[in-house]
């Protein structure tokens, strides 16, 4: 069964449409990844799974049973779910252990102590039972957090931007530590991010968001592969994205013209071209660009050239006597070609 | 000069302030007459009313101020705005004001809302209807603060209290008002020290109540008015007055510091609004009605009152009062109130500006303390200070007397220490933002100290300025606390006309008095209003 299910749920604030006929499926145990750019609708997803903001049209479903369609609705309290906010949200006003056992108090659950020490101790924080919020660390108040979500055993997490506040050595630990818990617990997870790293590391099923809808909802190495459009490939892959035409066995952007690989086939016509930045070769054969930037990255260099306005990114170790200003031969290994 | 100008300050205020106190002080006796004080059961009776009447007024302005600064910040009220402006008119609006509006509605005898429920069912003489007054005057105080916390909390704050399973009503109890209750607090505790500090309210309410209701403020002043007999007397009271108030602001700065809880700040959407759904009509019509009620219905009454031929007798109009407003004694009043306020107000800005010019803590310590002092304590102590000429001796043989009791200038002073405190803080708050780059860019320009100040930094701090200068004179302008004590005889400001005619001889003369004055203060209010916005468009 489906642990959470929105069927064409759409938001606007004022006149903007924030989600657009989003329709998203999550399957018991799973954990979904939504991914996008900044703005394009992901809290607004999250908050509506939640119940903290009411979508204009729609039908949302957990477990089975509908909680919101417009007419019913069933408050945040009473769906049964666990929350992590980006902005940690522990209240300032209580202990950990006050802020950890409030979902249980609100139950009237027994044995409250012991299940937030178990709680605790998933996070590793048992040590810190008795500090007051402000005498912890970001990455300390986000496992409280954790803890305060997960204590309660909700049957689905949701996970806003959980580790986007945390420097980077902090960020690869709770990562760690979400995918054990989730092991552990086997609880169904939506985790809301614009990391594509944590996405694919995390994630059983990758949902990539573009102004208010789900471009591609695909496993982390087919999204990465085999991208669904353009934005996915630009977004997930980073990979180079030309808009121009195709004719015959050429494709040609800004007027300039690149052979396209062998065996690529399409019509005619205005394309749009995805190479990833691996597959760019310098200094074989084809049109000459400019040689903008040259970017020592440790294990590899990213070579920088201008294509009219835009820039075609391309990642190697070959060249390493090339300088900028230099026109250098572009030429691609593999390409996608989308129709618009 | 600029070691010369915080000292010569510094003196000035030693001089006017605290060196009066003292002699307060010792006027009061030691601990021994305090104790003997403390023995009659008059003086505890005062005691016990100001801190009763006092509590009463935190309570009322609690009880109104969180709905209403809730309302205000997380609903969809209906008319919003106008509120929010309605709730926090009574802090430009002299407490008394408010005192005749509700005694020309709820005397025993001919109140409008006593007929209306039925003769002497409502009474609003007593300590119940002076802590009222006083808490619906003093509103502002707690719906202020309350409002600024509520906008502060982050909403996710809430939420995660929903999403851990708190309903509504759950999460405004155990999440919303614990992280709003320092502020509200704090603002309960200010309108605590504002009601054991005046002066107008309990006298007009208290003093014909059956049986008396004396409070500290009442009882000082009915001893001044015995005479040197009853001045030591008035100054033990005094001591009692000024221990309560410096006891509570302590308190709850001493709260402030030990109880704070950092409220970090939301993703920047600011405070969420909730839709009041199904009972937004309700609620607002509820809202709405108690404003009406409690804030525009006694200000209203005060109009009618001007308008009745004879007093209590509601229903027909005429305009034959309103000669007073053209009486001589009216007139001379009017002068001396709107002199003595204009200088006060352009003295709280000068002077405030440069002590915070000169960024000394201790100065502006200083200065900022006649606030806390409550305004009759303070202008007795003035009293039994310049009560006698002082005279100066300089140069061995230039001889000059001080004699400043019994004449305005006393008057003007007073004024100016009370409010001081007003003019430093908008002034230093201002500097604390003012960006310094602009002088400075002025003194690489050429300009001059002098000039680099006028071009560079005065422009920053001009609005706070002048919006303490108008708020002290607004005050000033209708002061009676201090002003009953300190006018010379046979003089009059607006405070102690109004304040004479209502309590012994004229109420409808006094109501018309008093409803120039009200227009006054709302022409100016709206002024004040399109002039911020003015200056934040800018
Ligand atoms: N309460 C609101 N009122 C008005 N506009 C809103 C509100 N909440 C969100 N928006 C707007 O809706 C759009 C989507 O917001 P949302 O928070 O869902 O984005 P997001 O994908 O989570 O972005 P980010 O990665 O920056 O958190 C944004 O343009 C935002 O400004
Ligand atoms: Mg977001």
């Amino acid at each position: 069964m489906a642990a959470v299910e929105l069927i064409e749920i759409e938001k606007a604030f004022g006149a903007t449409s924030v989600v657009k006929k989003l329709s998203l499926t999550v399957r018991e145990g799973e954990l979904v990844a939504l991914l996008g750019p900044s703005g394009c609708g992901k809290t607004t997803t999250l908050r509506m799974i939640a119940g903290l903001e009411r979508p204009d049209r729609g039908v949302v479903k957990l477990g089975g049973q509908l909680v919101d369609d417009g007419r019913a609705f069933v408050a945040p309290e009473r769906r049964g779910l666990g929350m992590v906010f980006q902005s940690y949200a522990i209240w300032p006003h209580k202990s950990v252990f006050e802020n950890v056992a409030y979902p249980l108090q609100l139950k009237g659950a027994s044995n409250v102590e012991a299940a937030v020490k178990e709680a605790l101790g998933w996070v590793r924080l048992e040590a810190y039972l008795h500090r007051r919020p402000h005498e912890l660390s970001g990455g300390q108040l986000q496992r409280v957090a954790l803890a305060r979500a997960l204590v309660g055993q909700p049957k689905v997490l949701l996970l806003d931007e959980p580790l986007s506040n945390l420097d980077v050595a902090l960020r690869e630990e709770l990562r760690g530590e979400i995918a054990s818990l989730r092991a552990k617990l086997g609880t169904t997870m939506i985790l809301v991010t614009h990391d594509q790293a944590e996405a694919l590391a995390l994630a059983d099923q990758v949902a990539v968001m573009n102004k208010g809808v789900i471009e591609q909802l695909a496993a982390p190495d087919v999204v990465y592969r085999e991208p669904a459009t353009p934005f996915v490939a630009g977004f997930v892959g980073g990979a180079n994205v030309l808009v121009g035409e195709v004719q015959g066995t050429s494709f040609i952007s800004e007027g300039v013209s690149f052979a396209l690989p062998a065996g690529t086939v399409a019509p005619p016509g205005p394309h749009t071209l995805v190479v990833r930045s691996e597959d760019v070769v310098l200094g074989a054969e084809g049109p000459l660009l400019p040689l903008q930037a040259r970017l020592f990255m440790g294990s590899a260099t990213e070579y920088r050239l201008g294509l009219g306005d835009s820039v075609v990114r391309a990642v190697g170790s070959a060249l390493s006597h090339a300088r900028p200003g230099q026109l250098t031969p572009v030429s691609f290994r593999s390409v996608r070609l989308y129709a618009p | 000069m600029k070691r010369l100008i915080p000292a010569a300050l510094g003196a000035l205020l030693v001089a006017t302030v605290f060196v009066p106190l003292g002699l307060l002080l010792s006027r009061s006796g030691g601990p021994g007459e305090w104790l003997e004080a403390w023995r009659s059961a008059e003086s505890r009776h005062a005691l016990a009313g100001t801190l009763l009447t006092s509590a009463g007024a935190a309570l009322v302005a609690l009880g109104l101020g969180l709905p209403f600064a809730w309302l205000i910040v997380r609903t969809d009220v209906v008319a919003r705005g106008a509120l929010k402006t309605v709730v926090t008119l009574p802090s430009a609006i002299p407490p008394y004001l408010w005192t005749m509006g509700w005694i020309a509605l709820a005397n025993p005898k001919s109140g409008w809302l006593t007929l209306l429920v039925g003769r002497d069912r409502l009474d609003v003489y007593g300590s119940a209807g002076i802590a009222f007054v006083l808490g619906t005057s003093a509103l502002p105080l707690v719906v202020l603060a309350t409002a600024a916390a509520l906008e502060r909390i982050d909403p996710a704050l809430e939420e995660a209290a929903r999403l851990s399973g708190a309903t509504a009503w759950e999460t405004f109890r155990h999440v919303t008002l614990p992280l709003i209750a320092p502020a509200m607090l704090s603002g309960a505790a200010l309108v605590f020290v504002f009601a054991s500090a005046s002066f107008g309210v309990p006298y007009l309410l208290g003093v014909p109540a059956n049986p008396p209701a004396p409070t500290l403020t009442t009882r000082i002043y009915a001893e001044v008015l015995m005479g040197e007999s009853g001045l030591s007397r008035a100054a033990s009271s005094s001591v009692q007055l000024l221990l309560v108030a410096v006891g509570v602001l302590s308190i709850n700065a001493w709260l402030a510091r030990a109880g704070r809880v950092r409220l970090p700040r939301g993703k920047g959407l600011g405070a969420k609004v909730s839709a009041l759904g199904r009972s937004r009509g309700l609620i607002s019509a509820l809202a709405w009605t108690t404003v009406l009620l409690v804030i525009l219905l006694p200000l209203g009454a005060v109009f009618l009152t001007g308008l009745q031929p004879t007093w209590g007798q509601w229903g027909s109009f005429t305009l034959k009062h309103w000669g007073v407003v053209l009486q001589p004694r009216t007139v001379a009043a009017a002068g001396v109130s709107v002199l003595l306020a204009a200088g006060a107000a352009l003295l709280v800005g000068a002077v405030g500006l440069l002590i915070a010019l000169s960024r000394r803590r201790w100065l502006e310590t200083l200065a900022d303390a006649p606030s806390a002092i409550p305004g009759t304590v303070l202008a007795l102590a003035l009293l039994v200070a310049f009560s006698r000429d002082l005279r100066f001796i300089a140069f061995e043989r230039v001889a000059f007397v001080l004699a400043l009791g019994n004449t305005v200038w006393l008057l003007l002073l007073s004024y100016v220490v009370k409010h001081l405190a007003l003019g430093v803080r908008s002034a230093s708050d201002a500097l604390a933002q003012a960006d310094p780059t602009l002088a400075e860019a002025a003194r690489l320009s050429g300009a001059g100290p002098l000039r680099a100040f006028v071009d560079g930094v005065l422009p920053q701090v001009r609005g706070a300025l002048v919006g303490a200068v108008l708020l002290t004179f607004f005050t000033c302008v209708s002061e009676l606390t201090m002003s009953v004590l300190l006018i010379p005889t046979g003089g009059d400001v607006l405070g102690t006309l109004l304040f004479e005619l209502q309590s012994y001889a004229d109420p409808a003369s006094a109501a018309v008095i008093a409803s120039a004055l009200l227009l006054i203060v709302l022409a100016a209010l709206v002024l004040q209003n399109l002039a911020t916005r003015r200056a934040e468009a800018r």
